[in-house]
């Protein structure tokens, strides 16, 4: 879809729009009335006034008898903890039947006590769906009809989301942000008001959401309270492995590199992050931080748990000897299948007629490796079946450690492979170094290292003509080494691939929020990506009546937010580029030590 | 205003001459190239240049080229000229890659939505212009095409380039070309009958050119080259003529403006005789930026192997610069001779005729750089250039378009008995994806595109003044 | 309250444009696509089949049945739930905003609320899509940083594509609401 050029249509049609008589409109006023207290008895309505956006969001219903003094007070006191600015914004009257014409007299006086501009009037009849409203403004010079707008908000799920993307700095910038996230901000910062129980014997009584979970939240209280000294050890006792790990002594050169190497350690490094994040006891600033923890934690559990399971099965039936039993064997049929390969290229391969010597001399130099390397293996077997049961014993740190120590094992059971593909790979460059070189000799260039281009050079007869010799010699036996090449290339690709799926697997469990699709799935409300509005009913007379919703984040939104950080980089270049490196002859790595290297 | 209204205009434009009271019948041009901004050259200015002084004589003339980077889509540029940049993939030179069918669906959609009566391709070099060509005559529309370049006939892909360019044309209703040297060229090459075949020269803007000689410093001799740095400029020439003039003339500067493949060469040089402070090398120059290097200079060289028609000379002239140039292709047509020393292509007798220049200059029997634009500004304006392009579309208009069958038989008489059969055969194709696309989609269901410029064109110059003005004077008519 | 009025799409398709005026600044424009036709439905669900007992009769291997069968059912899900738009409506209120809606014939719905703070303006636009320069409908979102820039254009009726006798219909009625908040102080 090309939508994204764009270009105003500057059309006659569009133009003469603004010809039209525009209505003389006054300024539309808007009052987010909570749904539950629409079956509230008669009373005075508090909230917030946000008067640059001309819109009342109403909190609660403080119903009658009330001492005004008292509900002044009571209001001051609110708005000292939340620091809203709540104020009384009008009356509330729901008539059960068709009566009390006085009422509303004294409605309207009680504008005069609780002075506020506008004051709003909002009065129920009966079942009515339609309310009517109106607003009383004293000191205005113009008294014009004012359209109202009342729309209905579920200040429980109002109270808990959180819109995204989410605001960085709290305060003073919601103010100015959106007209949404004032009016999140307003419900979410009057908590407190919502906290005082509808049993309470106040002097003042009040319609507003009442959570229910009291009893849970004492349990989680507690959970609360037992866990601080159980996070305090954990910290210890990591800060003592932390400490161990940075120690000098294994900071000496063949070891660091042994340990860049093996993603095992790295993957061990990543989880104890995890749990220095998750066990320090500094409060979760912001709701991405705790979402952040939530999902470490979530992620660090289901892990563990898999791990377990996995550990579970190897244990049972002396599974491990069998596997130690069939992985000597694999071995040597590699070995075999790669001897024969090498005999293959040796002779004529595919009909291709190579040059001999040369055919020769590289293939016996591999054959020897291969020995080496059988040797090497039959001298591990009587100890690959007590390696694999301690191996497996760390399942338990996780399923991601035990895959990383697989990962591990195929290389160190592909180092053959590697040691061809490193050799070819070489020797291959070297060549096609040398031909590109000799290639601009032979067109009377030369490469200026200083300038970094390409200079036109004379060169003698003799130059010319030793150059014309390598570049011949070198030309014809390109094919063999290209051939070699390419086979062992092909191998350590199918190495690589193995390994890639492995590590994208380790990724995958690293980095998928869990917590927060959980949330999405089983409560969508508490990460909001925005509203939606739905129309009501309308009558002629009456206020237009919208239902605000929350409209929650998609799936992907919340993966795309909260993805967890992983350790291994892929690699950046693109499939070009890789395939320009493999016919160049330099070394591809695995997607791991690619970022290594880079760092 | 109804949006019928709005549709009407163009349709009424379809129906023929006489619609603006008896005044000349409002074309519907749309210009196809491959070359067009920001691509910078001479036939990108030629054909944004020549649209909008037919726009500004009452036409609507819209141009198609292909995708620019990230510029794709629809845009509009000055008073309303309307630029399609198709999605295609770009081959080589910027020139698209044709399979000659597969433009057909856009091409044809933007025909048939912005009811086009003319279809103006430019440049041989443009595959595009040749897809599009090749669509229009499909389509029953009228057809006229610009060549900017010339051709040799010897080698192999001149031959390819000559048997393509006589099937593109020999069904074509006009030809123009830019100097008399370039039609002969165009005509023998593509075997064309001469008279449909007109020269309507190049032209410059002169008041882009003006000369200012207090930039000059006269204590130096400056000579300016101002062109792509490729083979076909004579570059190679260039860096023969170089050392030899520096080594004469100790106060001689060069000042080279342009980039391209042969830069390498004008470095070596510079870098062999130690020229650093006497040979500038200015890079890639932004149009608006040639007139400020022009006036640094006393004569301007022109070293190109072949050219249809050189505007870099007009404007080299225009700004009162001593022009030696190459005397190839229509080079010799386009200024008179007291303004420009012609040599023939080769270092040697180019280092003359610079000599000459030098010792004109030194003895200052050269014309005031005031005089010599004065005189070079009547020759070559764009409203002529429009004035006598819009003659070739009203003959054009009158004429009728070759049915199928006739079309066929040029095709296969014309171009040679298995040239012609292919391409007739590749035309018949082309017909029958016309009538599945016009059965997909048939052209009743294709928006009337919104006419932006021409005589009743929603984007008139009022609007440009502000829109308090522009709804005043719209009330009469809502 | 509510008036319809028949259309065609870009390509040929009869769709119907639903207006319904709420309140003065409150205004509901619903364009609505043609139904899923029994007769397309029953074509590929057959066309798939036909091919699967094809290729059963070739290889004669049972496996090929049971995969057409799960192919065609996991295929018609998907179009119904993500491809297959039977509804997209503009609901347009004056001081709030617009919000984008587009139903889904399995009774999905995605919707998106656009504040009017971030709303620069409502226009009619040229696009190529798919082998043709169609005209569309778009919302130009408000560059906080630069008052005057354009951050994000969000296109409307992206699956009905309506012609633009359509486009304009809907173009007036949202510029009639957004005009009148541009007068009010």
């Amino acid at each position: 879809m090309d939508l994204k050029d764009f270009r105003h249509l500057m059309n006659r049609d569009c133009m003469s729009i603004g010809v039209h008589p525009c209505r003389v409109t006054a300024m539309v006023l808007k009052v987010f009335f909570p749904s539950c207290c629409s079956s509230a008895d008669s009373g005075i309505l508090i909230g917030r006034w946000i008067s640059e956006q001309n819109s009342a969001v109403i909190l609660a219903v403080v119903h009658f008898p009330f001492i005004p003094v008292q509900v002044k007070q009571y209001l001051g006191e609110v708005q000292r903890v939340t620091k809203v600015s709540v104020s009384v914004l009008g009356s509330w009257s729901n008539s059960k039947q068709e009566k009390e014409e006085s009422l509303s007299e004294f409605l309207e006086d009680l504008g005069t006590i609780f002075c506020h501009e506008p004051w709003i009037q909002i009065s129920k009849e009966g079942d009515s769906k339609f309310w009517s409203c109106s607003i009383l403004q004293k000191h205005s010079k113009n008294p014009q009809e004012e359209e109202i707008i009342l729309v209905y908000y579920d200040q429980r799920k109002v109270m808990l989301s959180h819109l995204h993307p989410p605001l960085d700095t709290a305060g003073q910038r919601a103010e100015d942000a959106s007209k949404l996230s004032a009016i999140f901000d307003t419900v979410a910062r009057s908590q407190v008001l919502f906290m005082t129980d509808r049993y309470d014997e106040g002097p003042i009584k009040l319609t507003h959401w009442q959570s229910d979970g009291v009893e849970a939240s004492i349990i989680v209280e507690l959970l609360k309270q037992a866990s601080v000294p159980g996070c305090m050890l954990l910290t210890f006792l990591l800060s003592l492995l932390s400490g161990i790990c940075r120690s000098r002594l294994l900071k000496f050169w063949p070891l660091s590199f042994l340990w860049s190497k093996l993603s095992t350690c790295e993957q061990l490094g990543h989880r104890l992050q995890h749990l220095q994040v998750i066990s320090s006891n500094k409060k979760a600033q912001n709701q991405n931080q705790l979402m952040r923890k939530a999902n470490i934690f979530v992620s660090l559990l289901i892990d563990v748990a898999l791990g377990i399971l996995l550990m579970s099965w190897l244990y049972r039936k002396n599974r491990i000897g069998h596997l130690a039993d069939t992985l000597i064997p694999v071995a040597d049929h590699v070995a075999e299948e790669l001897q024969d390969l090498l005999q293959w290229l040796m002779g004529a391969p595919a009909g291709l007629k190579m040059n001999r010597a040369l055919d020769q001399v590289l293939g016996r130099f591999f054959l020897y490796h291969i020995h080496l390397w059988i040797s090497y293996i039959h001298l591990l077997s009587p100890f690959i079946e007590m390696i694999l049961w301690y191996v497996g014993l760390s399942a338990c740190l996780g399923l991601t450690v035990a895959l990383c120590i697989l990962s591990d094992i195929i290389e160190l059971l592909t180092f053959h492979i590697y040691c061809f593909y490193v050799y070819g790979a070489r020797l291959y460059c070297l060549k096609i170094y040398g031909l590109s070189s000799l290639w601009r000799l032979f067109r009377g260039k030369k490469w200026n290292v200083l300038r970094q281009r390409v200079d036109s050079c004379s060169y003698d007869l003799d130059q010319l003509f030793i150059g014309t010799l390598l570049f011949t010699i070198l030309l014809f036996l390109l094919p063999t080494t290209a051939l070699y090449y390419l086979v062992f290339t092909l191998l350590r690709l199918l190495v690589v691939i193995v390994q890639g799926l492995i590590h994208l697997l380790v990724d995958l469990i690293d980095s998928l929020p869990l917590y927060s699709l959980i949330l999405r799935l089983c409560r969508s409300y508490r990460l909001a990506a925005g509203v939606k509005f739905r129309v009501l009913e309308q009558q002629d007379g009456k206020p237009l009546r919208l239902l605000m919703q929350i409209n929650p984040l998609s799936y992907g939104g919340v993966v795309q937010t909260y993805r967890l950080p992983t350790y291994s980089c892929y690699p950046r270049d693109s499939w070009a580029s890789l395939c320009k490196k493999l016919f160049l002859g330099e070394l591809i790595y695995p997607w791991k030590h690619k970022g290594d290297k880079q760092n | 205003m109804a949006p019928g209204s709005a549709q009407g205009a163009p349709a009424a434009g379809r129906s023929g001459p006489g619609m603006d009271g008896g005044g000349p019948a409002a074309h519907i041009v749309c210009m196809v190239s491959d070359f067009f901004y920001p691509n910078m050259g001479g036939v990108e200015s030629h054909v944004y240049q020549l649209s909008q002084c037919l726009i500004e004589r009452g036409h609507k003339v819209l141009v198609v080229t292909h995708a620019y980077g990230h510029r794709k889509g629809v845009r509009y540029l000055t008073s309303g000229l309307k630029v399609y940049y198709l999605p295609l993939k770009v081959m080589y030179n910027q020139s698209t890659a044709t399979t000659l069918f597969h433009s057909l669906p856009l091409l044809r959609y933007i025909f048939v939505r912005e009811r086009v009566t003319i279809v103006h391709a430019h440049s041989s070099f443009s595959a595009m212009a040749h897809d599009a060509l090749f669509h229009a005559k499909t389509m029953g529309l009228r057809t006229v095409f610009t060549d900017h370049s010339l051709f040799g006939f010897a080698d192999v892909s001149s031959v390819l380039t000559n048997k393509l360019l006589t099937v593109s044309l020999c069904d074509t209703n006009h030809i123009i070309c830019v100097s008399y040297t370039s039609k002969e060229n165009t005509v023998l090459r593509a075997a064309l009958d001469p008279r449909i075949v007109s020269v309507i020269p190049n032209a410059v803007d002169p008041t882009d050119f003006t000369p200012d000689p207090s930039r000059r410093d006269d204590s130096t001799i400056t000579i300016v080259v101002v062109s792509r740095l490729v083979y076909r400029k004579g570059i190679d020439l260039l860096s023969g003529i170089i050392p030899e003039l520096c080594q004469k003339y100790p106060e001689l500067h060069f000042l080279v403006g342009g980039e391209g493949p042969k830069r390498i060469v004008l470095e070596e040089v510079r870098e062999r005789y130690q020229l650093h402070d006497r040979v500038r090398l200015l890079g890639g120059l932004e149009h608006q930026d040639v007139r400020n290097v022009l006036v640094q200079g006393h004569i301007f060289l022109n070293t190109s192997l072949t050219e249809a028609f050189c505007m870099a000379i007009v404007e080299a002239a225009s700004c009162g610069l001593q022009v030696v140039s190459t005397r190839v292709g229509g080079i010799p047509e386009v200024l008179p001779e007291n303004l420009i020393i012609l040599c023939e292509p080769s270092v040697k007798s180019l280092c003359d005729g610079l000599e000459k220049a030098i010792a004109q200059l030194r003895s200052g029997t050269l014309p005031s750089p005031e005089t010599v634009h004065n005189e070079v500004k009547t020759f070559y304006t764009w409203r002529n250039v429009a004035e006598r392009t819009e003659k070739v579309y009203d003959r054009v208009a009158d004429e009728v378009v070759l049915p199928m069958k006739e079309r066929l038989d040029r095709l296969m008489t014309h171009c040679g008995p298995v040239t012609g059969c292919i391409f007739a055969f590749f035309a018949v194709l082309n017909f029958l994806l016309l009538t599945f696309l016009r059965w997909m989609t048939p052209d009743s269901i294709i928006d009337v595109a919104i006419d932006a410029t021409g005589p009743k064109g929603a984007w008139t110059k009022q609007y440009f003044f502000g829109k308090k003005r522009r709804v005043k004077e719209e009330l009469p008519n809502s | 309250m509510a008036e319809e009025r028949r259309f065609l799409s870009a390509s040929g398709v009869p769709i119907a444009l639903r207006r319904r005026q709420h309140s003065a600044s409150c205004r509901e424009l619903a364009v609505r696509g043609p139904r899923l036709q029994l007769r397309s439905l029953s074509a590929a669900t057959s066309a798939v089949w036909l091919a699967a007992y094809g290729l059963f009769a070739l290889c004669e291997n049972s496996m090929v049945l049971s995969a057409a069968i799960f192919i065609t059912l996991i295929g018609l899900i998907i179009y119904l739930h993500f491809v297959k738009v039977d509804q997209e409506s503009l609901l347009v209120i004056g001081s709030l905003g617009i919000q984008v809606t587009s139903a889904y014939a399995s009774g999905k719905e995605s919707t998106t609320f656009i504040e009017m703070g971030q709303v620069k303006d409502v226009v009619i636009n040229e696009a190529i899509h798919m082998q043709k320069v169609i005209y569309y409908l778009c919302i130009l979102l408000q560059d906080p940083e630069d008052p005057q820039g354009v951050s994000e254009v969000v296109p409307l009726f992206q699956s009905s594509k309506p012609r633009l006798d359509c486009l304009i219909e809907v173009y007036k009625s949202c510029q009639e609401i957004l005009e009148q908040r541009k007068t009010a102080p």
